[in-house]
């Protein structure tokens, strides 16, 4: 077994993640700085995925009637030669998009914290234009050093529990406690979310980075 | 649904915003404010496109439609659900409802364009006259069956992919009707199915009032001595950050939280016929008063009265080694238990399910007492006989503290330390005992190997027998690609992977040592804990794939062999 391990072990090194991400597959995660502008050096990271649609899985998937979240994250990192990076700070946020049969539209919620906002469209087209929203993050860090800031944008599909937990906080129950809490973490939601992921839906993990850059 | 940070989008969400503009600019250090903002085109914008579709001096077409090159057309053209192409000439206002409006190279149109619900594409060449909308948000409209046009209104969005589940709101009250299993499968209860309604209700801006009512049907039959059926009905008030709440169950408790999750520990039952956990009849009422003091702080202070009795195991179904025995189930101190405790829940991480970084903190102490205990006969070395003539109380404490930290962007540590027991008072009840060994806190070594059992005691029911035990882990997570499965290929020419493509190799190390504590031979002092070279260690290496995880740990203090174990979920 130990030998079986080792083999998955290299056969996994053998694939390096951004190669898998990036050239693997037509999806693609940009994330680049904004202009040098301000008078400490300061600049902030724009993240930008394209070509989501462009990869057919992704639209059987929406077509399957399996709605498709986006995990964006983007971590602040600070870099100190002769040592371990530091990350001083990292945000998130969330982009789910789902097909509605019955009106021929997709819903596409972008989740950030506590505040969610819904926007529908009629055509891909403007769900493909939608998707490619470019996202400035004002985290530019203050004090004075080398950082640069990575990107990360897993792809997935949400199962029925997921779904129905995003139901429920849309509906009103973003804090909700109580007696129920517990059922998120049940025999449905570990057989649903395994056998998702062995069922051959796809899931899909990308990291970009940018250049370095100084705040004085 | 996952903490995440106060995030506020500034731009792409004023109405009158140009959907093209397409960078959205976000500022993490905006205050925080619960909203659900649902975006769409301007509603005065959308009248004006219907009132144009439905005019009659307009020519209505779905569809595709293509105006060719060297054709010309004159008056009011609206397409509804399509590709409208012109590459010819049109003279005249143009409106697309939920379509593509393509400006073909040689497309000449004079009049104004209103595109709701898709784009403009306009090729090279291409030119036009006149004024320019255009909306990539859906229009809120639907077809009539006379051809016309008609405001849509919007669906609620209800979970209505989870059959189970279904809420629906009356006036000021949100009612959600469950049918689920309890979250697991053991050998007291079979399979528990919980059913019953939760009522929630919006008192003020503030406050709200909750009661969730739950019926449990045991499907594995009245032999534990269990009853048919359990319930469990919990009502809570909050206002703001604070709370209080009370309930009334008969319900099935577990005596440890570990080495399994209750999922885990479910599937270990039902496929393998191995439950890792033991437990007893619970019934009771209580209270609890709460402060949410911040985003991550959480106080409790609770109370409760317990009516505990043991149960028998059963022989519920399981797929494999369903001819083997069950293992016994623990007798217990049947009685009647007073349990006030107070909980500081600390939860920084970035994420609930899959963190990498932050911190979760919870601590418990526990004050128990009883005058009616029936207790069960142990070694002497492992309790002194119970108390007669006065209560029988005890002291609990318990904390857990798990970091998780991102070393580099690929590079992940997590550490966790880990203790519970017994404090003070009289000795701990068979209920509250603990044990290590096994999947969770020291995976290379067996289920339950070091329960404290003395020599010649031999039950076959393996019960925790500890006073105290103490724990700690840490792991160190790289992510690996692993295209573990194989590609097919669609009609349709997409590429579907089957298998596992990506997991963290994990490598880590665990020790622990449980005790009994006492003064006595094989016993620790009170108020001391073993010294290092006692506690038992192992390292192991594994795969997780996030739902799934294969590891190897072999207990380096002992002469163990290796273990092979499959988690269903990360480690901590």
């Amino acid at each position: 077994m130990a030998g079986f391990l080792l083999a998955l072990a290299l056969i996994g090194l053998s694939f390096p993640r951004d190669a898998l991400g990036q050239a693997g597959n037509s999806v693609r995660l940009e994330v680049r700085l904004t202009p040098d502008s301000a008078a400490r050096g300061q600049r902030a990271p724009v993240i930008r995925s394209d070509n989501l649609l462009g990869d057919g899985r992704w639209l059987s998937t929406l077509r399957s009637g399996l709605p498709v979240r986006l995990h964006y994250r983007v971590e602040v990192w600070r870099s100190r030669d002769g040592w371990i990076d530091q990350l001083t700070r990292q945000l998130y946020w969330d982009v789910v998009v789902r097909h509605e049969p019955l009106l021929d539209e997709y819903t596409m919620l972008t989740i950030f914290g506590s505040r969610v906002q819904e926007r529908r469209y009629a055509t891909l087209d403007a769900l493909t234009a939608a998707l490619a929203f470019a996202y400035q993050i004002n985290v530019s860090p203050d004090e004075a050093g080398n950082y640069y800031y990575a990107a990360t944008l897993e792809v997935s599909t949400l199962s029925d529990t997921d779904l129905d937990e995003l139901d429920r906080f849309l509906e009103g129950e973003a804090n909700g406690g109580g007696g129920r809490a517990g059922l998120g973490e049940t025999l449905e939601r570990g057989a649903t979310r395994f056998l998702l992921r062995l069922a051959g839906l796809p899931s899909l993990r990308l990291e970009a980075r940018t250049r370095r850059f100084a705040v004085r | 649904m996952r903490p995440l940070a106060a995030l506020v989008l500034l731009l792409a969400l004023a109405p009158g915003l140009r959907a093209q503009d397409s960078v959205i600019v976000i500022d993490p250090d905006a205050p925080l404010a619960d909203s659900l903002e649902r975006v769409g085109p301007p509603p005065a914008v959308v009248a004006e496109l219907i009132a144009f579709y439905n005019d009659s001096g307009t020519t209505r077409v779905q569809g595709d439609v293509t105006i060719p090159s060297e054709s010309r057309f004159e008056g009011r053209l609206a397409l509804h659900r399509g590709n409208l192409r012109i590459a010819g000439q049109v003279e005249g206002p143009i409106a697309v409802a939920n379509g593509t409006l393509h400006l073909l190279p040689g497309a000449d149109v004079r009049g104004d364009i209103l595109v709701i619900g898709g784009r403009l594409i306009r090729g090279a060449g291409a030119r036009h006259q006149g004024r320019e909308r255009v909306f990539w948000d859906a229009a809120p409209v639907a077809g009539t069956e006379e051809g016309l046009l008609e405001i849509r209104e919007r669906r609620r969005p209800i979970g209505d992919l989870a059959a189970a589940r279904t809420s629906f709101r009356t006036g000021k009250v949100r009612t959600t009707l469950l049918l689920a299993t309890g979250g697991t499968y053991n050998r007291i209860e079979g399979l528990p199915i919980v059913f019953g309604p939760k009522f929630d209700l919006r008192t003020g801006q503030r406050s709200s009032l909750g009661l969730d009512l739950d019926g449990i049907l045991r499907t594995a039959g009245s032999e534990s001595g269990l009853a048919d059926f359990g319930y469990s009905a919990r009502g809570e008030f909050r206002y703001g950050r604070f709370g209080v709440a009370g309930r009334v169950y008969s319900e099935l408790a577990a005596f440890e939280d570990h080495p399994l999750s209750p999922s885990e520990s479910g599937w270990s039952a039902f496929l393998l016929q191995r439950d890792y956990r033991d437990y007893y009849d619970r019934r009771g009422y209580g209270g609890e008063v709460w402060a949410q003091v911040s985003r991550a702080l959480r106080l409790e202070l609770s109370r409760r009265r317990d009516e505990e009795r043991t149960v028998r195991a059963t022989d519920p179904w399981s797929l494999f080694r369903n001819s083997d025995r069950w293992r016994r189930n623990p007798l217990i101190d049947d009685g009647h238990y007073i349990t006030t405790g107070i909980q500081l829940d600390l939860d920084t991480r970035n994420e609930r399910y899959l963190p990498s970084t932050g911190w979760l903190i919870r601590a418990r102490f526990e004050h128990s007492s009883s005058g009616d205990v029936a207790p069960v006969i142990l070694p002497s070395v492992v309790r002194p006989d119970l108390p007669v003539g006065r209560r029988y109380a005890f002291d609990r404490l318990f904390f857990d503290v798990r970091r998780y930290s991102r070393i580099t962007p690929s590079l992940r540590v997590n550490a966790r330390l880990r203790a519970d027991g017994w404090v003070g008072g009289d000795r701990f009840p068979v209920q509250r005992r603990v044990s290590l060994g096994g999947p969770d806190l020291l995976p290379g070594y067996d289920f339950r190997a070091f329960n404290c059992s003395p020599s010649g005691f031999d039950d076959p029911s393996m019960p925790a027998l500890c006073d105290r035990v103490v724990s700690a882990q840490v792991e160190v997570r790289s992510r690996l690609g692993l295209n573990l499965g194989f590609r097919t290929r669609s009609a349709n020419g997409s590429r579907r992977f089957i298998g596992i493509e990506e997991a963290d190799l994990v490598l880590f190390s665990d020790v622990g040592k449980g005790w009994l504590a006492g003064s006595g031979p094989g016993q620790v002092p009170v108020n001391r804990i073993p010294s290092f070279d006692e506690w038992k260690v192992d390292l192991g290496i594994g795969l997780d794939a996030g739902e799934i995880g294969a590891y190897l740990a072999k207990g380096v203090s002992e002469g163990e062999p290796v273990k092979f174990l499959v988690r269903l979920q990360r480690r901590f």
